[in-house]
């Protein structure tokens, strides 16, 4: 009898491990969103004229960075078009919800009467093609991705999916002369997730950025600009699979980085960085993604490229709600005469305080260069780290050249691959 | 007369725990600020319509084998933690086999050889737990929970490194597999009728094994008293690591489902956590097999449908979790109780 | 200190493991008290340590009427107890466990931090006084039984106790380790102090003790003042009179059983046979203090453990380094004493044992239908009271032993048996007996190891008596007298026994 008592502990024992091993952390709460369904329908309208948009996102929807960005631009689509009802499931990933895949999402938000489908994943493109398969009346917005671009190397017909990209490449050439302009030590690092099509062609943009501003603004020798980039493997930090990026983000501020740029998920950069200020240090660093990036350390932030999402989905929505929708690349576009302005500019570039006046009128020089034409920092001659070829003299790249870049271009210390 | 009575106090004890467990979860939801009402409600709708039960099947057939795996393991007397490993080592196998596979023999055999992989994968990775356990002499939970973490690392390095997809490591996982080697499904929905029917086989026939053949009495002697049951002349020790390998071969096959019907590819998180949640049925169902079923089904209609939970309550879908976990809590602590009167 | 125990009780259950005991241990002596396991003397010592309470009797400590309820509170007052596999922290330090059992805020330093420098001066004061040679800071796993029962020496006298007990503390300690603590607790009770020393050991309480207090299923037997020859002690564990032979013979011309150059290695023991025969339908039994060798004689034989060297024949057959299955198959049974532990399955039933040991062999279903009717067989030839559906641990001790005699194997060639009647009632012994002559009469044969001497006496044709592993040559049970037992197990042969050495 005794024994059995004891067996019965155990039982309770194992069970408590099973649980806490189930128990996955989930970093935020998902309170009830203020523009809901029941919400955001105007009292006017009748419920026929109600267009529902369904939103899957990758992380939690205040993430401060990426997956914010979408649900904001949702929120700012309905202020725009008030017929417009969103359904959203966030953390859609398979550590938060296991067993759930994002085509099952996207199905339940259909039945629940989403007539368009958004993902806002890389991660989630195989479920917005195999949503856009199973519905093909349901218009599809793959965030990121290509297989609706007819002139890329992964073109699927399907005649519901549209993929939505802001040209980010310009707020990392923004960011990198930014960087260049305001380093002391000539150290620019640049604290990276893992390595993909996407994010060679952002740090190389970065590169270019810094590269042209080094050496014609400052008038120095590209010899003395040291360009880093460390790849941490993921997004955020996983323990024991991807580097720590707050370990990354103290080694680049330890040997002379002064000017350290981040285009992962997580505010290492920015803390780190406060640290090293607080200790004495003159470091500087640039968030990304999100508008409110520099709020953690205002002080020393040199500013954030930003993706504005809203005014590309506020009109794919209104196509789809014409019955208009194609199968469409979008890349969205800066709006040059004011790449902040929130009903036009897919990519922005928000000052920080820590950007000279000086260096920032400058940089707004650099960004009217970009805008006008009259700079074009994806021209020849461009060589890539193995030193073959990117872009013979003179020759200016195609869009499918930016976008799928084999490799990092010279100058860039730092792996390919 | 005295049997009928004990039956009697055993149905009112297990009728009472149901009801104590049900205000404790009603009460558990309050507490996180919801009504109790509609999160029923939400969680019923969320199995109600045709894709979604059929999600319910579909989670439900490799819940069902693990569930299985865990009863040859359970009956020997061991709590085989190391289930979401060989789930995953399974989901490994069967991927391995149809990267080499998929495209140089027809997607019958391909399916077929991925299954069989995944069977072996998860035997082999079973059976080391067993071999940790009965010769190297570490308690079967640590070796499993130890073994569980080299199968997520090894899924990690695969899915990052060498099966990573070309220019594109990402969590999502391996490239997909070719239509033609995904299990067929009912329709347009999710469920896989061979899965189905693979699970139901799974539980028939162990069913079968434990109750009417000698492997399975011996299982249960072995689990009861090592020592005695040596020295009755059963070969205690290679019973032990059968169970090992048995329920690792169920995992593997859940592992393979994962990959064939489901995911169709091998993703970081493959197994989903149903090893454990196969776990939390076996410790529920106790000694009565074919209550596997029931629990197994009700288990994954709760999980399919704690996804409407964020969508229609903005309440976390682990409340879900929580619901099955003091499900298990309570059942326990009941049959403690029991035992100590 | 002086202690009186008085007409102390306790029961367990069914069990009396203390009946109406009283002791008296006068200071500065070292007492003895000596029984065969199972005699009660390690409940009587827990009782005074306070590990266990009474259900009557009093503890009177130097006149005065003493409470103690719980082991600190012996400890206060002044009594600790080494225990027979100690009670300490195998992953600390030599210094930590000295410290672990000390009441903070006592000691003047603080009652926070631990007050190392001090603790380790006094630990290796009263090491050198000693002559224990203890490293404070090695850790505790690594010693020896013998050093960590230095060190609890050592750390229940800073704690201030003037009463030790000592629980059979030169089971599995080196010699020279023995005579170190043998000249440690001379010290201790030349210095004052009272020593209780519990033993199944004829030969430590002879050189050990100055008086010693005989216990038997229980009771006191009778006390002694040291030197007392020692077959007087042995009369007094095993009772005057041995009873009278009445076994049929069975034994037949055929040899059974033949061991060759026997050595039985152990940590505690070594067991040496340098040749024994033993005929078919001989029953033989084993006699000697429990723990003197005599259950590895019958786990060898039986197959469940292998001898160091030699060899082992069963019927002609050579048996060496075989398997267990073998030994099965060879007809050889086994019979252990603990039923439940080692014999039968908990939680399993009649039907389920029987159907198991016809599993051997076989790999396919139960027919669970033929199953019912050998086992509703053997439940009406084995006279068992339970159903084929009866859990075994639910069965009675004698119903327990009736069913580990209906699953032996059949034919029955050799059967070793572990108290075969202990904790049964007369008619039930009486029965299992007859069964057992039975089968010896089919060309059985049969090994025993019993407690009660009568029990050797009446059933057996020879018997071995065990001392310290030395096993005796065979002796005629007819020519078997109590002084000639006692001496020997003792460990005095005259023959000088089955071993080679000696």
């Amino acid at each position: 009898m005794k024994l059995n008592n004891f067996k019965y502990f155990g039982w309770v024992a194992v069970l408590g491990l099973i649980l806490t091993a189930c128990n996955n952390p989930a970093p935020t709460n998902t309170q009830s969103g203020t523009q809901n369904t029941q919400t955001a329908t105007p009292a006017s309208s009748q419920p026929t004229d109600k267009f529902t948009v369904g939103l899957v996102l990758v992380g939690p929807k205040n993430d401060a960075g990426w997956s914010q960005a979408h649900y904001e631009a949702m929120q700012y689509v309905i202020k725009k078009q008030p017929n417009v009802a969103l359904e959203y499931v966030d953390k859609v990933n398979p550590s938060d919800r296991p067993n759930v895949k994002g085509s099952q999402v996207a199905d339940d938000l259909i039945a629940k009467g989403a007539k368009l489908v958004i993902f806002n994943s890389d991660d989630l493109k195989d479920d917005a093609f195999e949503t856009a398969k199973k519905h093909p009346n349901i218009p599809v917005i793959h965030a990121t991705g290509d297989y609706s671009w007819k002139e890329g190397k992964n073109f699927k017909n399907q005649q519901n999916l549209v993929n939505i990209m802001p040209q980010m490449e310009y707020g990392r050439m923004i960011t990198g002369c930014a960087a260049a302009l305001s380093t002391q030590t000539g150290k620019i690092g640049f604290l990276a997730p893992l390595i993909n099509d996407e994010t060679r062609r952002l740090v190389s943009a970065a590169y270019l950025g810094s590269k042209y501003c080094w050496e014609n603004y400052r008038k120095k020798d590209i010899k003395d600009l040291n360009f880093k980039v460390t790849w941490i493997g993921f997004w955020f930090n996983i323990p024991g699979v991807t580097l720590d990026p707050t370990k990354v983000a103290d080694d680049f501020y330890n040997s002379g980085y002064d000017v350290v740029m981040t285009g992962i998920d997580t505010p290492e950069a920015a803390v780190q960085g406060k640290k090293a200020a607080e200790a004495g240090k003159q470091v500087k660093f640039l968030h990304y993604t999100l508008k409110t990036g520099c709020d953690l350390a205002p002080d020393i932030c040199l500013g954030v490229p930003i993706y504005n999402w809203g005014p590309l989905y506020l009109d794919t929505i209104r196509k789809a709600e014409s019955g208009q929708i194609k199968p469409e690349f979008i890349l969205g576009k800066p709006d040059w005469s004011n790449i902040n302005n929130p009903d036009t500019s897919a990519v922005g570039f928000v000052f920080g305080k820590a950007l000279t006046e000086e260096n920032k009128k400058t940089l707004e020089q650099f960004i009217k260069s970009l805008g006008d034409g009259s700079i074009n920092l994806y021209q020849g001659l461009l060589k890539f780290q193995d030193g073959t070829d990117f872009l013979k003299a003179g020759e200016k790249a195609t869009p499918q050249q930016i976008w799928y870049m084999p490799q990092l271009i010279q100058g860039i210390e730092g792996k390919s691959k | 007369m005295e049997n009928n009575q004990l039956k009697i106090k055993d149905y009112s004890l297990r009728f009472g725990t149901l009801i104590l467990t049900f205000l404790f979860i009603t009460l558990i939801i309050f507490l996180a600020g919801a009504s109790p009402k509609e999160v029923f409600v939400a969680l019923w709708q969320g199995i109600s319509s045709a894709d979604q039960f059929a999600r319910v099947l579909s989670t439900l057939a490799p819940l069902l084998l693990c569930a299985c795996g865990l009863v040859f393991t359970f009956m020997a007397g061991l709590y085989n933690l190391g289930i979401e490993g060989q789930i995953i080592m399974g989901a490994i196998a069967t991927t391995f086999a149809l990267r080499i596979f998929q495209d140089i023999i027809p997607s019958y055999l391909a399916i077929l050889l991925g299954i069989i992989f995944g069977i072996a994968g998860g035997a082999l990775w079973g059976l080391f737990a067993g071999v940790l356990n009965v010769y190297g002499k570490v308690n079967e939970i640590f070796a499993g929970l130890g073994l569980n973490f080299v199968a997520q690392g090894l899924t990690l390095y695969l899915v990052f490194g060498p099966w990573k997809r070309p220019g594109v490591a990402s969590m999502s996982g391996t490239e997909q597999f070719k239509e033609t080697v995904w299990l067929p499904t009912i329709g347009n929905t999710e469920a896989s009728p061979i899965a189905l029917i693979l699970a139901v086989l799974g539980l028939v026939v162990t069913a079968i094994v434990i109750r009417g053949t000698y492997f399975g009495l011996q299982l249960r002697a072995v689990g009861q008293n090592l020592r005695a049951s040596y020295v009755l002349g059963i070969p205690a020790y290679s019973r032990i690591l059968g169970a090992f390998a048995i329920c690792g071969a169920l995992g593997g096959i859940a592992g393979s489902l994962q990959v064939l019907a489901v995911f169709h590819r091998l993703i970081p998180n493959i197994s989903s956590n149903l090893g454990f949640l196969a776990l939390l049925i076996g410790m529920l169902v106790g000694n009565g097999i074919l209550w596997i079923l029931p629990v197994a089904f009700f288990f994954s209609a709760l999980n399919v449908g704690s996804l409407q939970l964020p969508l229609s309550l903005q309440l976390e879908s682990s409340l879900a979790g929580v619901i099955q976990g003091s499900l298990v809590l309570f059942v326990l602590l009941a049959r403690a109780f029991n035992n100590i009167k | 200190m002086k202690i009186e125990l008085r007409n102390i009780t306790k029961r367990f259950g069914n069990v009396l493991a203390n009946d109406d005991v009283s002791v008296t241990v006068e200071a500065g002596t070292i007492h003895g008290i000596l029984g065969e396991n199972g005699a009660g003397k390690s409940t009587l010592v827990k009782i005074i340590s306070g590990f266990i309470g009474r259900d009557r009797g009093t503890i009177i400590l130097d006149e005065k009427p003493g409470e103690i309820k719980t082991p600190a509170a012996a400890i206060r007052a002044g009594i600790g107890m080494l225990h027979q596999d100690p009670l300490d922290f195998p992953t600390l330090s030599v210094l930590d466990n000295f410290m672990i059992g000390r009441e903070g805020g006592k000691d003047k330093t603080s009652s926070i931090v631990l007050p190392k420098k001090l603790a380790t001066k006094e630990l290796k004061y009263l090491a050198s006084d000693f002559n224990f040679s203890l490293d404070v800071n090695e850790i505790l796993g690594n010693l020896t039984v013998g050093e960590r029962q230095q060190l609890e020496i050592l750390r229940l006298l800073s704690l201030g106790v003037n009463t030790l007990i000592f629980d059979e503390p030169t089971t599995g300690i080196s010699a020279s380790q023995k005579d170190a603590l043998f000249a440690a607790m001379r010290k201790l009770a030349d210095s004052g102090k009272s020593l209780i020393f519990v033993s199944h050991k004829l030969e430590d309480v002879a050189v050990l003790c100055d008086r010693v207090t005989v216990m038997r299923q229980g009771k006191v037997v009778g006390e002694a003042e040291i030197p007392c020859p020692e077959n007087r002690l042995v009369e007094m564990m095993f009772g005057r009179e041995l009873a009278s032979p009445n076994k049929p013979k069975t034994a037949t011309a055929e040899v059974a059983l033949q061991l060759h150059n026997i050595i039985l290695k152990t940590d505690r023991l070594t067991i040496e046979i340098e040749k024994l025969t033993i005929q078919s339908g001989e029953v033989i039994g084993l006699a000697g203090l429990e723990g003197s060798g005599q259950r590895l004689l019958l786990l060898m034989c039986a197959g469940l453990l292998p001898a160091t060297s030699g060899n082992l024949i069963i019927n002609g057959q050579d048996m060496t380094n075989q398997t267990y299955q073998n030994y099965l198959k060879a007809g050889v049974g086994f019979l252990p004493a603990d039923r439940l532990k080692e014999g039968l399955v908990n939680g399993l039933t009649i039907q389920d044992h029987v159907a198991l040991r016809q599993s051997i062999g076989r790999r396919s279903f139960v027919n669970w239908k033929e199953t019912l009717t050998v086992t509703k067989d053997k439940i009406s030839l084995f006279n068992i009271r339970g159903k084929a559906d009866s859990k075994v641990e639910r069965l009675s001790g004698g119903n327990q032993q009736r069913t580990q005699l209906a699953l032996l194997p059949i034919p029955l060639n050799l059967l070793l048996m572990e108290h075969p009647t202990r904790g049964l009632d007369i008619e039930s012994a009486i029965w299992v007996w007859q069964q057992l002559i039975a089968r010896c009469q089919t060309g059985t044969t049969i090994l025993f190891t019993s407690s009660d001497l009568d029990e050797i006496v009446q059933y057996s044709d020879r018997i071995l008596v065990f001392s310290g592993g030395n096993v005796s040559a065979p002796i005629d049970t007819k020519e078997l007298t109590v002084n000639k037992l006692g001496q020997m197990i003792g460990g005095k042969f005259e023959d000088g026994g089955l071993g080679t050495g000696d």
